[in-house]
Formats: structure tokens, C-alpha cells, sequence
């Protein structure tokens, strides 16, 4: 046997040594031609939630700063310097993400970092990122103390956060109610991202002189897969609006569950209905129910986004979703900073941004210099009965309300008083 | 009506999950944590058997992911879980516990992080009207099912040579081995009934769900606390236990949303300050 080994080695000797040389040729000169390329490297971190059932918000970021970073590095990198991503998942627990964030600082030095989705972990990042001066974009995580109670010079917040997102929302039931008295019922995440949303949405309701009574408030675990429980309450309410803040799986979850009662029949659901969600539900997603999202591609017209779109099906072989979007901006507004201020230097990018305008796929974006809250849009419509020309599934109606930042976020006054309190 | 069905819906999801649980510390005295990756496996079967264009094959997936997952728990007690037996429960916890991250890395692999959806059959959409309430008809799937296994182990247990040996190996286990029965092989069975009760649980639930790594973590804490509320060991406990549990958090939703998922932890609380071994399980020796 050993003989006939040696014989075969002997016969395909030749070509698997010339190979194996064309081989190494080839990646020397690759790697020789990547070292005149590239001037040194730079790390950048994305700790996030890559496990469970928000997952694939995670991973949409995750796609979306990798492909940010790519694009950067075809063109040459930053500043000439390689940009590599450092990635690691927070199982949607602070202790990991912190941990995971540690790990990035203290090892891989890293220069910025994007993420998580939980606004909890996001809390948990954001001291250790202030005490090490790491600027931080987040992109998934929306709650709004973490841009005002937790404010830190080195954050920043790409997203509408848990009062734009509601008053957005606000604003589009109101002009599809009557004036009479509107029954209203809550379900969201017991955290703090849910309890805020729920509380900014009833107050947008009062601002906005909707005349309603809470009839039921629901608060299921993150990620707890029997809600018959706080469904079945929520059902016997009888609610005409119900406003869910769940998102991902947990969503599909509810409004599979739901269906069976034929809850959709009886009142309005209003929640995060976006592409994934849509996806995995169509073709029994709640017609009419009104929708929203923080940045669908189909219902932002910029020429970028067309690209963006374009650039993401060829690597990934799918439809971005909006956390996909979201993190490329974030990426795009950290590298734009560096850009301008020719330097790394986390002070430089930090002192940079806030007030100015960032050129993104999303279109320019704003960064307020009070809060280092971005100055984006928000957007509603209602589920389709009709699938999307390109996506083969039913996303949404052709007509969109997109709130305008002016309509929806809180005054640079109020966001200082909310610092302070 | 709408609260019972709930309450049942909740009791029925945890029992499935509990039931196999419970009847391998029953019988092998061994407190199997990776029990919720075999309901995970299930789950998650399920989803690759179906496919996600169609729910046409969900019925045959059902009962076709349970036994691929009784084949893995056969794997995991032939490999694993003989060599610990005997032990402390703290290493046999800790050993389980050592499983259930690995089954966790590796549905990671096989299936990715992102969740996965099993439409529900056709036959199965819509609901029955009860008492001018519409319940989903697959409710009755799901309940149906839990009895049927409550049931069949009873059965099974009470009047089966198989039921007698098991019964025997937790009395007696060396005499029933001096009389010629192959304990190893006897507890490999179990074993692998147990893993096949919790993949049928995740099968069976999977159209109601999303399915996605973290449902081991997730379903493992409440079928303990079912299994210890009933009494580890006993099948009519984990029943019994999964009704109270289902009840406690259907009653602490309508009371106190705010604090719904503290009480099937006060119901544990209470129970276990009263009887600390469960409420059909016998203190040991």
C-alpha cells in the first residue's frame, strides 16, 4: 500500500509541485501587491447579537459594516490603511457585550465600533467606550437616553430612536382614526427599549390630541417563545389599535399566533413590519396592518441606495434589510470623520461629527451637535395585498408617510433637560 | 375561554417539553440539561424537513424529526452520559450542561443564527369557534398531542414489559440487572424516548414559533421548573406541574402584567416551601 503511494506521489509529483509553485507565486505577489496597497491596518469592532431570535438584526448589521468595509478597502483603504472587522456576539446580554467590547479595546485596539441591537447592551458598551475614548456608532440600539441620560461625547446614534419612532407613528394613526374615542392596547419587550417606545407612543397620541383609552399593556420577555398568556389577555380586550414594539422573530411569533384567533380581523396592528419579518410571514403577513421601518430600501429614492442595493445582492445573495442599511451608514459616517480630519485619532473623529452633514446612501445625514442624535426620517405605510415587483413578496402600499425629522425629534432644549434629569 | 385555552396552550407546550425530562430522572436518575437541545433539534428538523415553501409535508416531518432526534439521544447516552452515571448531580449537570453548548454551537453551524418559520398547514388555518371565541385550530394539535403522551407513558409505564423494566431499574437496578436484563441497553431506550418526547415537543411547536439558537436556554428553564414543581421523576407531576405553571401565568398576566413572568417562579416557590421534593416526587434517600 505504501509502495502504491509513493507511485501515485511519484506520478503527480511534477504537476502538483509546479502547481503548488504557481500557486504560492500567485499569493506572494498578491500579498506583495495587498503591502503596497495598504499602509498598515486599522481594527474596527462590531459586537452585536448574532444568536437567538433577533439574530438577524445582528447579522443584517453585521453584513452591512462588512461590506461598508470592503468597499473602503477596493478603494484603497482609509487614509491608506487596511480596515478589518473585529466581530463578536453579545447573545443580547450587557455582561457579553461588554465583555466582548473589552476584548476589542484592549487587544485589538480597535478605532471605532458599530452596534449591538440591544439598547440594554448598548448601555452596558457605552461607559467602557467613553472610558477609552472609542467612538461608537450605533446603529440598532435606538433608545433615547442613551444619546441624553447616558450622553457621551464619543457616541453616536444613526437610527431614529424610541421617541422619533413612535411620534412617527403617532402621527400616521392619526391621520387614519376618527375623532371618537380609540381603544388601544400595547405589547412590547419587557426592556428598556420597550417600555420606552410604548410611553413615547401614548404621549405622541396625546400631543397629537388622539382622543383614546389604554385598554391593555402586555410585556412578553425578549425572545420568549409562549406568549399565549399576554395573547390571550390582549384578545379579550378587544383593542381597535394594537401597537406592538416586538421585532424579528419575536414579531413573527405574535402575529402567527395571533392570526389563529383571527385578532387581525378585529383590530388595527401597528408594528415593525419590515422586509424579514414580511419575508417569513408572507403570504399571511396582516394586510392593512400599518407598518413601519427605520430605513426600507424600496421606500428610499437616492441613487446610493440603488447601488447600495445592487452591491449587497451580489455579495450576499439576498435583500438588504434595514439593519443592514443602517450599519453601512454607520460605517460611512465614522469613515467620512476620518476622512476629513485625516486622522484616527478618536478625539479628532469625535469633536468632527457632531453637526455635521454626512453623505450616506440614506441620502445626507445630519448629526445634531447637542446630542449626537441623527437627523433622519422615519417611515410608515401599510402592508400590501400585492407582492413587490422585485422582491416577489408583499412589503408594503406604494405610498409611504416618511416623518421628517423636524416632526419627529425632540427639541435640542429638551434633549439637554433630559441629560441632566 | 380565551384564558383556558391559554392556560392550556402554556401547559400543553411545557409538558411536551418536560415530559421527557422528567422520565429519564425517573428512570436513570440523571438531570439531563441538554434536553433542551434535543426540543431545539426538533424544532429545527422540522424546519429543514418542511422547507419553507410549503406546509404539505408537515405532518410526516413531525413524527420524522422526533425520531432523528431519539437517534442523537441514542448517541449522546452511548457516548456520554453511561460514563456519569452514579455521579453527583453536579457533575452530571455540569456534563449535560458542557452538551448543551455544543449542540448549541452546532445547530449554529448546520442552520445558521437567523430564525426559520414553519407555515402551518392548511388544513390547519383558521380557527373552531368555542363559546362565540375563535381558537386556533392547531390548539387543539398541540393539546392533543400533550395527552396523547401523557397518556402512551402511562401506558407505557403501567402496562408494558418495557414500563415494568423501567419501573424496576429505579427500584432495583441490580437485580433487575442479576436477572438478565441489559440495564446498559434498557437505559439507552430511555434515554433515547426521552430525547425523541422532547424533539416531538419542538416539532409540534415549531409552526407557532420562530425557530432560532437560544430556544434550548429558553424552553430547558421552564420544563425544569415544571419537573421540579411535579416532583423529578414523575410523569403525572411534570402534568400536573405544566397545569399549574400554564394557570399561574395565564392568572399573573390578567393580575399583574407588569410582573406576569415572576409568577411560575412564586408558584415553584410556594410549592417547593411546602413539599421540597415536588408534588408527586418522593425526598431522597
Amino acid at each position: 500500500m505504501r509502495v502504491k503511494q509513493r507511485g501515485i506521489f511519484r506520478l503527480i509529483g511534477p504537476s502538483a509541485a509546479f502547481a503548488l509553485a504557481a500557486v504560492l507565486v500567485m499569493a506572494g505577489g498578491s500579498s506583495a501587491g495587498q503591502e503596497r496597497r495598504f499602509a498598515g491596518s486599522v481594527n474596527v469592532g462590531i459586537s452585536t447579537t448574532l444568536s437567538g431570535s433577533i439574530a438577524q438584526l445582528g447579522q443584517g448589521g453585521l453584513n452591512g459594516v462588512q461590506l461598508a468595509v470592503e468597499e473602503i478597502n477596493a478603494k484603497g483603504g482609509l487614509l491608506r490603511k487596511q480596515v478589518r472587522v473585529v466581530s463578536a456576539d453579545d447573545n443580547a446580554t450587557p455582561a457579553t457585550g461588554s465583555s466582548n467590547v473589552r476584548s476589542m479595546i484592549l487587544d485589538k485596539k480597535i478605532r471605532a465600533l458599530f452596534g449591538p441591537v440591544s439598547s440594554a447592551v448598548a448601555a452596558a458598551e457605552l461607559q467602557l467606550t467613553a472610558e477609552h475614548k472609542v467612538p461608537t456608532f450605533l446603529h440598532t440600539s435606538n433608545d433615547i437616553t442613551l444619546m441624553t441620560k447616558r450622553y457621551t461625547p464619543y457616541a453616536f446614534q444613526v437610527v431614529p430612536n424610541t421617541v422619533m419612532e413612535p411620534r412617527a407613528v403617532a402621527a400616521f394613526l392619526k391621520k387614519h382614526v376618527t375623532d371618537r374615542n380609540l381603544s388601544v392596547a400595547t405589547f412590547a419587550p419587557d426592556y428598556v427599549f420597550g417600555r420606552n417606545t410604548v410611553t413615547n407612543f401614548l404621549q405622541a397620541l396625546k400631543d397629537l390630541n388622539v382622543k383614546f383609552e389604554v385598554v391593555n399593556q402586555q410585556w412578553p420577555a425578549l425572545g420568549a417563545p409562549n406568549i399565549a398568556p399576554q395573547l390571550s389577555s390582549l384578545i379579550q380586550s378587544r383593542p381597535e389599535v394594537t401597537f406592538n414594539v416586538q421585532f424579528g422573530g419575536d414579531l413573527v411569533n405574535f402575529t402567527k399566533q395571533a392570526a389563529g384567533f383571527g385578532f387581525f380581523k378585529s383590530t388595527r396592528i401597528v408594528a415593525m413590519y419590515s422586509l424579514d419579518p414580511l419575508t417569513a410571514l408572507a403570504p399571511n403577513a396582516p394586510k392593512g396592518g400599518i407598518a413601519y421601518s427605520r430605513a426600507p430600501f424600496w421606500a428610499i429614492k437616492t441613487p446610493e441606495m440603488t447601488r447600495f442595493v445592487t452591491k449587497y445582492r451580489q455579495r450576499y445573495k439576498e435583500w438588504p434589510n434595514e439593519w443592514a442599511i443602517l450599519a453601512y451608514t454607520a460605517v460611512q459616517s465614522w469613515a467620512h470623520a476620518v476622512q476629513s480630519t485625516k486622522s484616527f485619532n478618536s478625539d479628532k473623529v469625535a469633536r468632527f461629527l457632531p453637526g455635521k452633514t454626512v453623505p450616506t446612501i440614506r441620502g445626507p445625514i445630519k448629526i445634531r451637535a447637542c446630542d449626537h442624535q441623527a437627523e433622519v426620517p422615519h417611515y410608515v405605510s401599510t402592508i400590501w395585498d400585492k407582492p413587490h415587483p422585485q422582491v416577489k413578496v408583499p412589503l408594503w402600499s406604494p405610498v409611504v408617510f416618511i416623518a421628517k425629522p423636524s416632526q419627529i425629534m425632540i427639541s435640542c432644549a429638551e434633549s439637554l433637560k433630559l441629560r441632566e434629569s | 375561554m380565551i384564558q383556558a385555552d391559554a392556560a392550556l396552550i402554556s401547559a400543553s407546550s411545557l409538558f411536551l417539553a418536560a415530559a421527557g425530562l422528567t422520565l429519564i430522572f425517573g428512570a436513570m436518575r440523571v438531570i439531563n440539561l441538554a434536553h433542551g437541545s434535543f426540543y431545539m433539534f426538533g424544532a429545527f428538523l422540522t424546519t429543514s424537513l418542511v422547507g419553507l415553501a410549503t406546509g404539505s409535508r408537515f405532518w410526516w416531518a413531525v413524527p420524522v424529526a422526533a425520531l432523528g432526534v431519539a437517534v442523537m439521544g441514542g448517541v449522546v447516552e452511548v457516548s456520554t452520559i453511561r460514563r456519569v452515571y452514579g455521579r453527583e448531580h453536579l457533575t452530571q449537570l455540569l456534563a449535560t450542561f458542557a452538551l448543551l453548548l455544543m449542540f448549541a454551537d452546532v445547530a449554529l453551524w448546520i442552520w445558521g443564527a437567523e430564525y426559520r418559520t414553519v407555515p402551518l398547514p392548511e388544513s390547519m388555518f383558521g380557527g373552531i369557534e368555542i363559546a362565540g371565541q375563535l381558537v386556533p385550530r392547531y390548539h387543539a394539535v398541540i393539546i392533543g398531542t400533550a395527552v396523547a403522551v401523557g397518556v402512551g407513558l402511562w401506558l407505557l409505564l403501567r402496562f408494558t414489559l418495557l414500563g415494568w423494566k423501567i419501573r424496576a431499574a429505579v427500584d432495583d437496578p441490580e437485580s433487575l440487572e442479576a436477572g438478565g436484563v441489559n440495564l446498559r441497553a434498557l437505559y439507552t431506550i430511555v434515554f433515547a424516548l426521552g430525547a425523541f418526547l422532547a424533539g416531538l415537543g419542538g416539532a409540534i411547536i415549531s409552526p407557532q414559533i420562530s425557530v432560532s439558537p437560544g430556544l434550548d436556554l429558553s424552553i430547558i428553564v421552564l420544563a425544569f421548573i415544571v419537573t421540579v414543581i411535579g416532583g423529578l421523576g414523575s410523569v403525572l407531576g411534570a402534568a400536573v406541574g405544566a397545569l399549574l405553571i400554564g394557570a399561574a401565568e395565564t392568572l399573573g398576566t390578567n393580575i399583574a402584567p407588569d410582573m406576569a413572568s415572576t409568577f411560575p417562579y412564586l408558584a415553584m416557590i410556594a410549592v417547593l416551601a411546602v413539599r421540597p421534593w415536588g408534588l408527586f416526587g418522593v425526598p431522597e434517600r
